[in-house]
């Protein structure tokens, strides 16, 4: 007989699980609790909202599930694996902000992560070529960052996310910078690559309309103590619609959503 | 505050131990102590040398110059500034012509001074206008551009008379700029008098450093230095409290 | 007219007074002497000044290596540790405070009145705003793109190469435009003051015995050697446009050091 532990956890890959996790801030005069006892599970496939006012405490829990960041306690497994550090063949990450490299072309910053690696220069540029068309950049490659609109700097950067194919893309407010019109777009571009490509999404956003749009499930999150408050499941049928937003469905789910974050507040 | 205070504390220390270390190399003779005469040489001939009259008189004449080309330099920049500044075409012309000159050597041009004026009073404190004109007329270009037009509007769409806007809005917004301004045109221009009496000049503390030096009096001429740098750093850290002071006002 | 037009004429206008004032007796030779007897007496002793320049050039070139290359590398190191940041950076700029100038006779007691004193002076001179320069550029670098390298996995050495010193390059530059200026100023100011060989020297020389021509001949080699070093770092930030576009923070770094923040003193 096999001793139990040599089995690897029968965990598909995509699934993530957050169990009992915490992050305590010592500063000089005070101690902040940022998370406190946050558990969560996350199955393959799912796009997962976290909502929550400024201090909730949701980015750090991305950055913990993308190993930038280490919690205080207890655990964090993506594909049923911990993850100390970055590993990017199972995450990928979009920041805030188009956080490319001016310094190199769209297809260069696409790359990047494969030269890191020391991928050989061919198999690079194909990957890269096929990366940028799946976000609709076909084209654009040879043009440096300060050349492109502002979210076509955010398709680069989610390219660059997927280039090695990981099941897990992790999402740090990525509209946050752009204007309404450009906002609505690039999340019907994210839902159609999401839709292609059968990634688990987890995606932070401040925007409960974006929220609910998006989202198979949102997670609302309360600060001090940073932890969850409310678990919803968004039932709206896809493809999603303008038409909706001005649903009943649509309206109930988020009054539900900006009740929490107002107690909070 | 308290790791302020600490930092405050190590900077101290740094310049204590610096002032150690060269105490140590001219007391052992690692340095010829003619060459380096220790720290406590130097600081009592600094107290010896504030003491006498011919180097008071020095520091006046200095400090007489140092004034009148600031007191010069500051209206006559700060207006030409405005002007640039108020006026998009004027700006357009002179500005490229304003960045040349900016970026050219002055010091070079120290030999034409004396050409014109002889060697005396004129001749240093047109140089130290001359080293001192440019930074300040970039620099009120840079504040008056600093004013934020939202709050002109503002103040307009209330009825503020340009009298008001101008103690109101465009003051307030200017002064931690300007305040900046004055300490680096004082550098440049202390900085331009004190080389033209080291170059060519009968009295003032250039002079008697630049012929401390040539009559290798090591102990005069660092106590020289010394006097020069605290001077220097006095003002500038002066000013610099001052900006800070006002800080809260530039978000 | 537009504004380079009107430039342009301006500059035309100026050169030409420059010939016309001084031949029409209404500024006096000495003061200012015509261009063209200034440019015919720097190419009467065109040797002198060849010889001349030979050494300020040399003298430039050792400061710079010791100017600029200590200054980066000391303002990257400074820059990137916040402990010796906090503690160091203002006291650099304190000192940047004082009239550097009264330094120099203190290198020629040391050193001589040869060419060791005037590298040691333009070094020091030079040296201090290209630190202050790198250091307030390092400090700049966001740190966005930083953590997105580290998202993909990137090593500690792979940070370094890959992200922070091309990220610095535009404040390098910069700081090599600042820190040169002031080692040309550096060398030709401690060549005036005292010395026996150089174009400050030539300068001086002509000055003492009122040979206005040849004193600003000597001028006018000055000014060309400082307009071709200029336009000779432009050309680079040209070649590196894309780093200087990109980061806007770097930008900003260096219009501040252009503007003045640090800025060659006379």
């Amino acid at each position: 007989m096999q001793p139990l532990a040599n089995i690897t956890p029968l965990k598909p890959a995509g699934a993530i699980e957050v169990r009992n996790v915490g992050q305590i801030f010592e500063m000089k005069t005070q101690t902040v609790v940022a998370l406190e006892d946050v558990s969560l599970d996350i199955k393959p496939g799912r796009f997962v909202v976290l909502v929550g006012p400024s201090g909730c405490g949701k980015s750090t829990l991305l950055m913990m599930m993308a190993g930038l960041r280490e919690q205080t306690s207890g655990t964090i497994t993506i594909s049923g694996v911990p993850i100390p550090k970055p590993d990017p063949n199972r995450v990928g990450v979009v920041f805030q902000e188009a956080s490319l490299f001016p310094w190199l072309t769209a297809e260069e910053n696409v790359e990047f992560p494969l030269a890191l690696r020391g991928v050989p220069k061919s198999d690079r540029r194909a990957k890269a070529q096929d990366a940028l068309k799946l976000v609709g950049l076909d084209g654009f490659g040879k043009r440096h960052p300060h050349e492109l609109s502002g979210g076509m700097k955010q398709r680069v950067s989610i390219a660059r996310g997927l280039v090695q194919d990981p099941p897990v893309l992790l999402m740090d407010e990525p509209f946050a910078a752009l204007d309404e019109q450009t906002r609505m777009t690039m999340g019907d571009e994210l839902l159609r690559i999401w839709a292609a490509t059968g990634k688990t999404v987890v995606f932070v956003t401040h925007s409960l309309t974006e929220a609910v749009y998006l989202a198979d499930e949102v997670i609302v999150m309360s600060p001090r103590p940073g932890r969850i408050v409310d678990h919803l499941q968004v039932t709206l049928p896809r493809p999603r619609t303008y038409e909706m937003l001005s649903g009943d469905a649509f309206g109930v789910l988020r009054d539900r959503i900006w009740r929490h974050i107002r107690k909070s507040a | 505050m308290q790791s302020g205070l600490a930092v405050k504390a190590t900077r101290v220390g740094i310049v204590v131990a610096l002032f150690a270390i060269w105490e140590m190399l001219s007391r052992t003779g690692i340095v010829n102590p003619r060459l380096l005469p220790s720290a406590s040489d130097t600081l009592v001939t600094l107290g010896d040398l504030l003491q006498r009259a011919s180097v008071q008189k020095d520091l006046a004449v200095t400090a007489t110059e140092v004034v009148t080309a600031f007191a010069l330099a500051v209206p006559v920049g700060a207006l030409i500034g405005f002007l640039i500044a108020e006026n998009k075409y004027f700006s357009d012309v002179v500005k490229p012509l304003l960045f040349f000159a900016f970026s050219i050597p002055k010091s070079i041009f120290l030999p034409m001074f004396i050409l014109m004026f002889g060697v005396g009073f004129a001749q240093k404190v047109g140089f130290g206008f001359f080293s001192t004109i440019f930074i300040v007329i970039m620099s009120t270009t840079t504040a008056v551009e600093s004013v934020k037009v939202e709050h002109l509007t503002v103040a307009r769409s209330y009825g503020a008379t340009p009298m008001q806007t101008a103690f109101r809005v465009y003051l307030p917004s200017m002064l931690p700029v300007l305040l900046e301004a004055l300490r680096i045109s004082m550098i440049f221009n202390l900085t331009g008098v004190i080389l033209a009496e080291m170059y060519a000049s009968r009295d003032g503390i250039g002079h008697q450093i630049a012929t401390w030096g040539e009559n290798f009096q090591m102990k005069q001429l660092l106590a020289g230095v010394l006097m020069v740098a605290a001077i220097a750093i006095a003002f500038n850290e002066l000013v610099r409290w001052v900006e800070t002071r006002c800080s809260h006002w530039r978000t | 007219m537009s504004a380079a037009t009107v430039r342009r004429l301006i500059v035309i206008v100026l050169i030409a007074l420059w010939e016309i004032l001084p031949r029409a007796g209404v500024i006096p030779t000495l003061f200012l002497p015509s261009l063209s007897s200034t440019l015919i007496a720097g190419w009467n002793e065109a040797g002198e000044y060849g010889h001349a320049l030979a050494v300020t050039l040399y003298e430039v070139a050792i400061s710079m290596v010791f100017a600029c290359g200590g200054g980066i590398l000391l303002g990257a190191i400074v820059g990137s540790l916040p402990r010796p940041r906090v503690l160091i950076m203002p006291m650099v700029s304190s000192l940047y405070a004082v009239p550097l100038v009264i330094l120099y006779p203190v290198f020629t007691v040391w050193l001589g009145i040869g060419t060791e004193s005037k590298i040691a002076f333009a070094s020091i001179y030079g040296f201090l705003p290209t630190m202050l320069a790198t250091a307030a550029g390092i400090q700049t670098i966001d740190p966005q793109l930083l953590l997105a390298a580290r998202s993909m996995g990137a090593t500690l050495s792979q940070r370094l190469i890959r992200v922070i010193i091309p990220a610095a390059i535009p404040t390098v530059l910069s700081g090599l435009r600042v820190g040169g200026a002031l080692v040309i100023v550096g060398v030709v100011v401690s060549e005036m003051l005292i010395s026996s060989a150089g174009i400050g020297y030539l300068i001086s020389r002509y000055r003492t015995i009122l040979d206005s021509p040849h004193v600003f001949a000597g001028v006018l080699l000055v000014l060309a050697m400082a307009i071709a070093f200029n336009a000779a770092i432009k050309w680079i930030e040209r070649k590196a446009a894309i780093w200087q576009t990109g980061s806007r923070a770097g930008q900003r770094a260096a219009d501040e050091i252009t503007a003045g923040a640090v800025q060659p003193a006379t």
